[in-house]
């Protein structure tokens, strides 16, 4: 092994030496950053959440072992906001479904194409907070745009969409889809637009319908544009935070609303329990995980990469 | 294999990306995310003397009080040029505060002067974090300020309420109860006797008198009052003699508590059988300020923050003035919730001094009070933190117009420094590590108040769950003290 390295070190030239000084310090400068920036906070969260650290006492004087996680896997409201970050991810594969169908449609040279697609994205770009205010005033329950409507139509009141248990989670999905449309049908469209038209073509000589069009070909070929959505989709579902925080008093009424990253902010923000929230942060961290692993390990049954 | 490669890189950054969410210092992108609609950002104003000595202060504070303060502190500097170096007055938003003293802690990188509220007296002082103040502030200071501010920040180790004292008050407020004048003399009642705070029996009449259909298209879009659960309900509570927890702190007492639960059901009958306030639904639609702003309803808290507001004639177009909240049966008081913040000052600090100086300067000075109670802003921020001024002087400003104020302040002076009708006290989560217990209870009163759950239900399913919060306090407490 030595004398192998050895080989190597005579044949450098000393030019060839400095720059392989140089080499290792831009290698350093991402590494450092990482060690700073990913691998010390990870460490730090990784140690209080063993600990019951509340910012203003010793971290490493109230280790508790496990103690965090089993108050939490046995705290009913950790479960209820589990459960309820799982059912606004129905907003996903809703999502999905109107994206490509928009997609589809601008798919065409229709004029005002552009138009239309910045008017879908500009919800990408605003920001989170003023969207979540201006939807708040849309559900309002007296004075919102939605209940105005449905008066007008049917002549009864709307839904208390914000203060209700049930029809607030309607309420995040509808917000959550719109937000989010735009991102689907950006990458739609790119993924339409890179499918060979001979193909189709060719279809058309076989006889196939519209529908045997789209299942075969286009569904199969932007299946990799639906992958990447849905795996972002589903890390971000799980990051749900700023709509609640802004749209709701305290997590809704009965912590109807409340999702699990709000569930973090509760405790360690709120309550002033750090190293629980660090904690959670670790349980949330290992869910994403194995739902991504999960995601990658069976992508072969669907995903057409070729 | 380069598939396996990628999805553990992503997997890896996702997981990382998601633990630094725990993370307080990496937290900004939400958290600044969250903090964009805030009025203010954290700002930072350096105030430059001729000397080498440097003082950093944070607080969080409105941007029309950082105008007054800054103006203080400018003064401190030119009148200790000699000394300093500079002093950099950070502010930052209420909300921001905690998540910022924590990373300071975390990084051991305090600021020298910074808020400490009596909630958390105990865990900062055991910790060697705030400065005892007994040799820098003189007696004479000390006496003249407001016992019930005395009290909340003295502390002997063990006890709070004895001992040495820690912090200056930034203030001391109370949440009193105001009522609208125009809309009483519409209904030709009677205004409220400040002397005699009303029974609960006389309010909810009062609140039917006012509680009307003004336009006539058959719904009711006036009402007696509107509660605010997290502020405005624990007057009727107190005020009824009922508390939520035991004397000291450990127990949640509500079910077995006859006293809280003739309160609680008289405030949710409010609602929910007398409808004299806007149902839960309209509440989310509109909160009780903006009605009470828009003139819809009778009476509505008032803190002592929200005068120079109501005095303002484009945001409060209406006559009003303060009275007490209703006593019920089991009371004897009239009983609100008082709060306060302090100026403490960093036990580490190099110029303890010069700090200590510098936050009587902020607390007690005449012309600083003069300006933050109104006298010479015409716009009271806040009642004066100087005993003899605000009972003495400040009082005639109010009586002579000079300070926009309700006529019946003595509502105020009497519940923060008791009488025979009125009290004081701090709420009781000011005693506990944190407020969780009491957030706990206030997640289901929306459905108390809208008639799906009863009161002996409500009462019987929540306590459990506040006392396994509250439990969950003490133990933190116990890990941030010494006790």
């Amino acid at each position: 092994m030595s004398k192998t390295k050895n080989v190597v070190k005579t044949q450098l030239s000393p030019m060839a030496k400095r720059e392989e000084r140089w080499a290792w310090l831009f290698i350093a400068a991402p590494f450092i950053g990482f060690l700073l920036f990913m691998a010390y906070p990870i460490g730090f969260a990784l140690l209080a959440s063993g600990s019951k650290w509340t910012g203003v006492n010793s971290l490493i004087g109230n280790l508790c072992g496990f103690e965090n996680f089993i108050d939490i896997l046995t705290d009913p409201k950790f479960w209820k906001s589990m459960l309820t970050t799982i059912i606004y991810m129905i907003g996903i594969p809703l999502g999905m479904i109107f994206g490509l169908l928009i997609a589809m449609g601008m798919n065409r040279n229709l004029p005002g194409k552009r138009i239309m697609t910045t008017m879908y994205y500009v919800p990408v770009v605003s920001s989170l907070v003023a969207v979540a205010i201006l939807w708040a005033w849309v559900f309002n329950f007296d004075y919102g745009l939605l209940n105005t409507i449905i008066k007008f139509l049917t002549g009864h009141h709307g839904p208390n969409w914000l203060g209700d248990e049930v029809w607030v989670k309607v309420a995040m999905i509808i917000f959550m889809t719109w937000k989010g449309l735009g991102t689907s049908i950006i990458l739609y469209l790119a993924g339409l637009q890179n499918v060979p038209k001979d193909y189709y073509e060719a279809a058309e000589i076989d006889g196939a319908t519209g529908w045997e069009k789209f299942r075969f070909i286009t569904l199969p070929l932007i299946s990799p544009v639906t992958f990447y959505i849905l795996i972002t989709s589903l890390i971000g579902g799980f990051q749900v935070f700023v709509e609640v925080q802004v749209m709701t008093t305290n997590g809704g009424t009965n912590y109807s609303a409340a999702t699990i990253v709000y569930y973090l902010y509760d405790k360690a923000f709120s309550n002033g329990q750090l190293g629980y929230g660090c904690a959670v942060a670790v349980i949330l961290a290992i869910i994403i995980f194995i739902i991504t692993a999960i995601n990658f390990k069976y992508q072969d049954k669907w995903v057409v990469t070729d | 294999m380069k598939k396996r490669l990628i999805a553990l890189l992503m997997s890896t950054m996702m997981v990382g990306s998601v633990l630094m969410t725990g993370c307080s210092t990496v937290s900004t992108e939400e958290a600044g995310e969250t903090s964009a609609d805030a009025e203010d950002e954290t700002t930072t104003d350096t105030f430059k003397g001729d000397g080498d000595k440097t003082i950093n202060i944070l607080l969080y504070m409105q941007e029309h009080e950082k105008k007054i303060y800054s103006g203080l502190i400018k003064d401190f500097v030119e009148e200790h040029k000699d000394e300093i170096k500079e002093v950099n007055f950070e502010v930052t938003t209420q909300d921001e505060y905690g998540t910022k003293m924590t990373a300071n802690m975390t990084a051991g990188d305090m600021p020298d002067i910074f808020y400490v509220g009596p909630d958390s007296v105990r865990s900062y002082v055991d910790n060697g974090y705030v400065l005892p103040l007994d040799d820098y502030v003189d007696q004479e200071t000390v006496d003249n300020l407001w016992p019930a501010i005395k009290s909340a920040y003295q502390y002997d180790g063990t006890q709070v309420g004895q001992g040495s004292l820690y912090c200056l008050p930034k203030d001391l407020s109370c949440f009193a109860f105001a009522y609208n004048k125009d809309l009483f003399d519409e209904a030709g009642l009677a205004y409220p006797d400040p002397e005699n705070p009303y029974t609960y029996d006389e309010f909810l009449e009062v609140c039917k008198a006012l509680t009307k259909d003004t336009d006539g298209d058959g719904e009711i879009d006036q009402w007696g009052v509107a509660n605010a659960d997290a502020f405005g309900m624990t007057p009727y509570i107190y005020s009824n003699g009922a508390r939520f927890l035991n004397d000291d702190y450990t127990k949640v007492n509500i079910t077995d508590n006859d006293a809280f639960k003739t309160a609680f059901q008289y405030y949710v009958d409010l609602t929910a059988k007398e409808g004299v306030t806007p149902s839960v639904e309209q509440d989310t639609a509109l909160g009780g300020y903006q009605r009470w702003l828009d003139g819809q309803v009778g009476f509505y808290a008032c803190g002592t923050w929200d005068v120079a507001a109501f005095m303002d004639d484009s945001t409060f177009p209406y006559n009003w003035d303060l009275c007490g909240w209703p006593v019920g049966p089991d009371g004897t008081k009239s009983t609100t919730w008082l709060g306060t913040v302090g100026y403490a000052v960093s036990a580490k600090t190099e110029n303890k001094d010069l700090c200590t100086e510098l936050i009587k300067k902020l607390s007690t000075d005449l012309e600083g009070q003069q300006a933050v109670s109104g006298e010479t802003t015409g716009e009271s921020l806040q009642l004066p933190n100087i005993m003899d001024y605000a009972k003495s002087t400040f009082k005639d400003k109010v009586a002579d117009g000079t300070v926009p104020y309700a006529s019946n302040i003595d509502v105020i002076y009497n519940y923060i420094e008791g009488s025979d009708k009125y009290d004081g006290i701090f709420s009781e989560t000011t005693y506990t590590y944190n407020s969780e217990w009491m957030d706990v209870f206030l997640e289901g009163v929306p459905n108390v108040k809208n008639g799906t759950v009863s009161v002996d239900d409500y009462l019987k399913e929540v306590e459990p769950k506040m006392q396994e919060a509250l439990d969950n306090a003490i133990e933190l407490q116990n890990t941030s003290t010494n006790d």
